[in-house]
């Protein structure tokens, strides 16, 4: 027993102090979960995302019983400026500079649009009270060039699609406000709708939160992937575990240490993402639920399981981080960690299912409420068949360098 | 502690075949108690597989091993932990303390000398907080050593023990060695370096092809070569036709690089025709010497190979 606890303890100070190691089990796993918190963290909060349009006014005649284009614009606005929480403005609005001519403004504007320096322009038509009153009244045509408000936008720009679509939904209620203050809507009639809103406030599923299970497995699986085999065959090939064999331990012994050190490394591991997550990128998921703990362990011992399999096909320790490096991407990206892996070609599909992340990270985000579904016996199932299938290769075919 | 019958290790009709390659093929020997006991051999000789065997990393095919006074089929748990090992090939883990793998190699043992007395046997009391990769090779070599020693092994395997240290570091750890030596440990020696063998033996025996082709104390086996003399001396380059007719001289010569080896059982009559065949052929005699025979003699008329080679 204390032979065991030794080499727990040899090989977890071996890592740790190792630089390479340090780097591919806390720096990476730490500088993604960075990088993919800071473009994506913010998507879908509110008023975080905004977008340049121009809105121009070419209506003279206001005179009229409503100035419907003086309303339009107002409403643009107002969106345009930041909301009371300090919130960013969902548009930024370009207005023409002092004694610019109007003509020459929407010239320059479709200009930006053009070059993607604007997601769309908005051109309200000279008449368009007129027009729009003889509509609503219903004494007017049903359409004309004069009624129709005109938007430019890019069609290659996703931004340009992205405000359209929100320009369109604004439209959509001003046109329903302004029918239902003229006595032509009926408010109960209407399809009641309701908005909720994810990601922005209240209970929603932040980024990081989903995005914290996937990166501590990907560390547990970067761990057992690279470290394992190249710790062991590092050890075998430099004649290392001869040192051990000539002792009374034996490998059995080893392996129940060397077992031990890396379950304590992937503890380590875990502990700093966690708290780095929770204190330096917001995430608020405590992995302190019994089924996230066990999925954890599950995880560790698969990717272990992983790990010396890995090193039984290999023959040196090149070769065991060429293989690593092999089943590394296509694993850990279809898997996922970091992105839902729905939609995807049939072939791709394949590697989905059989891969034992998948399973792990869809059974812990669901075990911690970050992904909706339900745990099955699948998400337990699967990593154990494959640490079956590992932990039998690797007892035939792994080469210790000892006749036992 | 040893063997109540003054033997620690008897082995008997040892094989291990690897397909049609023989390694070790029927060696047997005996080490008494408190002994040096060198086995010498070329390379691919047998000698790594036979030691391997007894440090209980290879299995063998057939034999005996009687081993503290108890006749095991393979070396296993329980004698292990009375044999301490140095490896030829073996290493540490770069990144652990010289203190540290003391300790991780102490807990494999029940028993084990305390980390201090480990360092201060070999001389490491002021490396122990020191990280493996930063010790010299020598360093790392006594270290070897005293992980070896650090359940107060009473069988030591020293596999080339000085091979690749410089000439301080060696005569450092045959001062190990002696001492272990003086404790009356049985060790058992593997060594390129002949003066080594003369100079810690009390046994050795020469394996070849398997097998072991001659046996006894240093003494013994030079006393093989019979009542030969060896005169040195450095030639240069020197004719075939002149080493003909130096071998006339004597019993027999050879040529290794510069130096010829004239063997001879009649030293006045072979000096006396070798001076009066340097003046005729105006060959100067240089660094002359006469020797009695030494291992590598013996190693060389047995296998017709240098020990080194």
């Amino acid at each position: 027993m204390k032979g065991i606890l030794r080499v727990a303890q040899a090989h977890l100070l071996t890592a740790l102090r190792e630089k390479i190691t340090l780097f591919w089990f806390l720096i990476f796993p730490l500088f993604l979960l960075a990088i993919l918190t800071l473009i994506f963290g913010n998507m879908g909060a509110e008023g975080e995302i905004s977008f340049a349009i121009a809105v121009v006014n070419l209506e003279t005649d206001t005179a009229g019983p409503v100035d419907f284009a003086g309303i339009i614009e107002g409403v643009f606005e107002q969106a345009g400026k930041p909301s009371e929480e300090g919130k960013e403005p969902l548009f930024v609005i370009s207005s023409p500079a002092s004694g610019e001519a109007l003509e020459d403004f929407l010239t320059g504007e479709k200009k930006a649009t053009r070059f993607g320096d604007r997601a769309a322009v908005i051109v309200i038509p000279e008449g368009f009270n007129q027009c729009l009153l003889l509509r609503v009244m219903g004494d007017g045509p049903s359409s004309g060039p004069d009624c129709s408000l005109m938007i430019y936008v890019n069609e290659g720009s996703a931004a340009s699609g992205m405000a359209t679509s929100i320009i369109d939904q604004i439209l959509a209620g001003v046109e329903r406000n302004i029918l239902t203050s003229m006595g032509r809507f009926q408010e109960q009639q209407a399809i009641p709708t309701e908005t909720l809103w994810i990601g922005s406030s209240g209970t929603e599923v932040l980024y990081v939160d989903f995005l914290l299970p996937g990166i501590v497995l990907m560390g547990f699986f970067v761990n057992g992937l690279f470290g394992v085999p190249g710790s062991i065959l590092f050890a075998r090939d430099k004649g290392v575990l001869r040192r051990y064999w000539v002792t009374p331990l034996t490998v059995t012994h080893y392996l129940a240490g060397f077992s031990v050190g890396h379950l304590m490394l992937c503890l380590v591991q875990f502990a700093i993402l966690l708290l780095l997550g929770r204190f330096a990128f917001g995430a608020t998921v405590t992995f302190c639920q019994p089924v996230s703990i066990f999925l954890l362990l599950l995880a560790a011992i698969t990717f272990l399981a992983f790990g010396f399999f890995v090193a039984s096909v290999a023959k040196t320790a090149n070769t065991g981080m060429a293989i690593g490096n092999i089943l590394n991407m296509p694993m850990m990206f279809l898997g996922g960690l970091f992105f839902p892996v729905a939609g995807l070609p049939l072939v791709l599909k394949a590697i989905v299912y059989v891969n034992p992340l998948t399973y792990l990270a869809k059974g812990l985000r669901v075990s911690l409420g970050t992904e909706v579904g339900t745990l099955s016996v699948s998400m337990i199932a699967v990593p154990l068949a494959w640490i079956a299938v590992c932990v039998a290769v690797a007892s035939w075919r792994l080469s210790w360098d000892v006749e036992r | 502690m040893t063997a109540t019958n003054g033997i620690t290790l008897r082995v008997t009709e040892l094989k291990k075949y690897y397909g049609k390659i023989h390694a070790v093929d029927g060696v047997s020997f005996v080490i008494p108690s408190g002994s040096v006991f060198t086995i010498l051999g070329p390379n691919g000789a047998g000698k790594t597989t036979t030691l391997e065997i007894l440090e209980g990393i290879r299995v063998p095919d057939a034999g005996e091993i009687e081993v503290f006074g108890v006749r095991v089929k393979q070396i296993d748990r329980e004698v292990k932990k009375r044999l301490g090992v140095l490896l030829q090939d073996g290493n540490f883990e770069p990144y652990l303390k010289v203190k540290e793998v003391v300790k991780l190699f102490a807990s494999f043992f029940p028993a084990a000398l305390s980390v201090e007395e480990v360092l201060r046997r070999v001389a490491l009391q002021e490396k122990g907080s020191a990280y493996i990769r930063t010790l010299s090779g020598g360093q790392r070599q006594r270290l070897a050593v005293g992980v070896a020693l650090v359940n107060d092994p009473d069988l030591i395997f020293l596999d080339e023990p000085t091979t690749g240290l410089d000439p301080q570091a060696r005569r450092n750890m045959w001062s190990v060695i002696t001492n272990l030596k003086e404790q009356r440990k049985t060790i058992i020696l593997t060594t390129h370096y002949m003066e080594e063998a003369e100079a810690l033996s009390d046994y050795v025996c020469i394996m070849d092809n398997g097998v072991i082709i001659a046996e006894g104390t240093p003494r013994e086996l030079a006393a093989r070569l019979g009542q030969e003399t060896i005169i040195e001396f450095s030639a240069g380059s020197i004719d075939t036709e002149w080493l003909d007719q130096l071998s006339s001289f004597g019993k027999g010569v050879r040529k290794d690089g510069e130096i010829v080896y004239v063997e001879t059982e009649d030293l006045v009559e072979t000096m006396e025709q070798m001076l009066a065949w340097s003046r005729e052929k105006r060959i100067p005699l240089k660094n002359m010497i006469v020797r009695q025979p030494n291992l590598e003699d013996v190693f060389l008329s047995l296998t017709g190979r240098k020990l080194r080679e």
